[in-house]
């Protein structure tokens, strides 16, 4: 009776009979690597000549070329590309950090008049579709001559992060004892002082892993770099659309494997780096607020 | 979700000194509204500069005729462009695909994603290995995502067609035939988006409390009684929440299309995001477009809406 009726989700109580359980690990295993499969094929077919790729059967085992990385990297500038790409992210996931925090912080806080209500649009403005204001952007960015360059593309992502930012970190600051900036403010600090001596320090876990999110958004994103970028801050999503497209007849799989490999490494050995913020910041971005 | 605070407001109003171990209220009081909307000034300026002029615009844009030789908008025009483009099939097209993806795609992700989330919680060694693991899927960027799955799905040199040809299936025109194509595009998007509701619903599954549990035994509760009349409704607010940011997620799909199918064959996957940019950006025709987008706006502003209101009650309720 004990061993049937006990709870499996808490994880603790796992008196399953053993073979049940060793299902179930094997289970676990198998649906992983099913979602791991496309990765891993994805690195594979970038170290493939193109006659080990177009074969039926699929090859396994094959000569290991470095060709798709070699021959594509300068044709498609793929290094500018990706520096590009981490200006870009990075300048717009501090700006959205430092914004996002501080009005967070005041959400979540202060006392404010119409705190309801501003709150409220910001928390809406992440559901506004991005292709609602691409038209303008594109429009005004022309007429300014600022197509093309960091500010903009940067500007244009502060749209979904800003709002992200202040909904993680709102919930975040709710979570801190009210006592860490009454005991700062009582000696003499300002609510500034408070808030950039005190709280930002202690709240560097949601922090981090709101401005992770913040990066890996702002890495993938496509739809505004496509509109606004065309030759010099072209980042890599759009530089893989352009590959992508040229995949008609099956030719550059290659390269687009390879360049999807660097585009997906750097994440993806940062995302492991730090798995206890990101998860974290999953579960609290889900359940908080 | 909620952010105003009246009660607090009201509170430190009438108590200036409030409950034990506090500070004086006027301590907080003291030049505190002013300071608030300095904290907020950075955030609500970007976000002023850089949405609500562009939906102001996008907005003027949708009402006038566009002069492609000035490059801007000229002429009140009323509701012209509304009318063509409430006449236009394409659109009408676009707004049922992207409505058939939603319906399909996000059960089947919320579904999918509980599920493994329950397998990845049983206990062992390697439980943590297996759930940095589905980090992996989520951080693929959807653009690379489509080009994966586009070589995966290849009718002629595709490991899925290798891989049911030898169980005597197909060979399956993924890419190529309406209906799979939009299969497909549902497929990509919940490779990628499962484990995004698995990571969330594995660490609410993990915050459950013990105790109801050890009610639920001393009760004599099957395992799958506790499972539907335990577990799933303590499960229902992390649900509510998952659902609603993978809502936000889901509208603006716009890159695995791209990617994938390119919104074709035909139509079959031309989500609505795809097919104002192309109207757009590819057409130059940038009143319609404009026009399209307001609508897409209002739809998913109300649809959110509503939404936040069912999840709230969901997640107050239990």
């Amino acid at each position: 009776m004990v061993s049937t009726t006990a709870p499996a989700p808490k994880g603790r109580g796992t008196g399953r009979s053993s073979l049940g359980r060793i299902a179930t690990i094997a289970a676990a295993i198998l649906v992983t690597l099913a979602f791991l499969y496309p990765v891993i094929y994805m690195v594979s077919i970038s170290f493939k000549l193109p006659k080990d790729i177009f074969t039926v059967p699929p090859k396994w085992i094959s000569t290991v070329t470095f060709d798709n990385y070699v021959s594509y990297f300068h044709q498609a500038r793929i290094l500018p590309r990706m520096i590009n790409t981490i200006i870009v992210a990075a300048g717009a996931s501090i700006i959205s950090m430092v914004a996002g925090s501080m009005a967070g912080y005041a959400l979540s806080r202060m006392r404010m008049r119409g705190a309801g209500v501003v709150g409220g649009l910001i928390l809406a403005s992440r559901a506004v579709p991005p292709i609602a204001l691409v038209v303008p952007m594109f429009l005004v960015a022309r007429k300014m001559g600022l197509t093309d360059q960091y500010i903009t593309v940067i500007l244009a992502y502060v749209t979904f992060l800003v709002p992200y930012v202040v909904w993680l970190m709102r919930a975040f600051f709710k979570s801190l004892p009210k006592e860490l900036e009454e005991a700062a403010m009582i000696d003499g600090c300002s609510r500034f002082g408070a808030f950039f001596r005190i709280i930002v320090p202690c709240s560097l876990t949601g922090m981090v892993s709101t401005l992770i999110f913040c990066i890996i958004l702002a890495w993938e994103e496509l739809l505004f770099a496509l509109i606004l970028t065309n030759d010099k801050a072209v980042t890599i999503p759009v530089a893989i659309a352009g590959i992508a497209a040229d995949t008609e007849h099956g030719g550059l799989w290659g390269p687009l494997a390879a360049v999807g490999t660097l585009t997906v490494l750097p994440v993806v050995i940062f995302a492991l780096a730090v798995q206890k913020y990101l998860i974290k910041g999953l579960a609290d971005g889900a359940t908080k607020g | 979700m909620s952010v105003s605070t009246p009660a607090r407001r009201t509170g430190a109003a009438k108590a200036p000194v409030r409950g034990s171990g506090n500070t004086p209220g006027r301590r907080f009081r003291l030049g505190e509204p002013g300071t608030a909307w300095l904290f907020m000034t950075p955030a609500l300026v970007l976000l002023a500069g850089m949405l609500l002029y562009p939906i102001f615009y996008t907005l003027w844009v949708s009402f006038s005729d566009f002069d492609l030789a000035l490059f801007q908008p000229t002429g009140w025009v009323g509701w012209k462009n509304y009318e063509a483009v409430l006449k236009d099939p394409g659109f009408l097209e676009s707004l049922k695909v992207t409505g058939i993806y939603l319906v399909i795609a996000l059960p089947l992700q919320m579904i999918l994603g509980f599920a493994i989330a329950f397998l990845l919680n049983v206990e062992w060694r390697g439980r943590g290995v297996l759930r940095a693991l589905f980090l992996i899927p989520m951080v693929v960027a959807p653009v690379v995502a489509g080009g994966i799955w586009r070589m995966l799905l290849d009718p002629l040199w595709g490991v899925v067609n290798y891989t049911l040809g030898l169980v005597g299936v197909g060979p399956v025109e993924w890419i190529g035939d309406p209906n799979l194509a939009m299969a497909s595009v549902i497929l990509i998007d919940t490779w990628r988006w499962t484990p995004f509701v698995v990571l969330i619903a594995a660490a609410g599954i993990m915050a459950l409390p013990g105790d109801v549990y050890e009610a639920a035994k001393s009760d004599g509760a099957t395992r799958w009684q506790t499972m539907w009349h335990v577990t799933l409704p303590l499960l229902v607010p992390v649900m509510a929440a998952a659902f609603v940011v993978r809502w936000l997620g889901a509208v603006k799909m716009f890159d695995i299309a791209l990617a994938a199918t390119k919104g074709g064959p035909g139509n079959a996957t031309n989500v609505v995001n795809l097919y104002i940019y192309e109207k757009g950006f590819r057409g130059l025709e940038f009143g319609s477009a404009s026009s399209m987008a307001t609508l897409v706006l209002i739809i998913t502003m109300i649809l959110t809406y509503f939404l936040f209101r069912i999840s709230r009650r969901l997640e107050n309720r239990w």
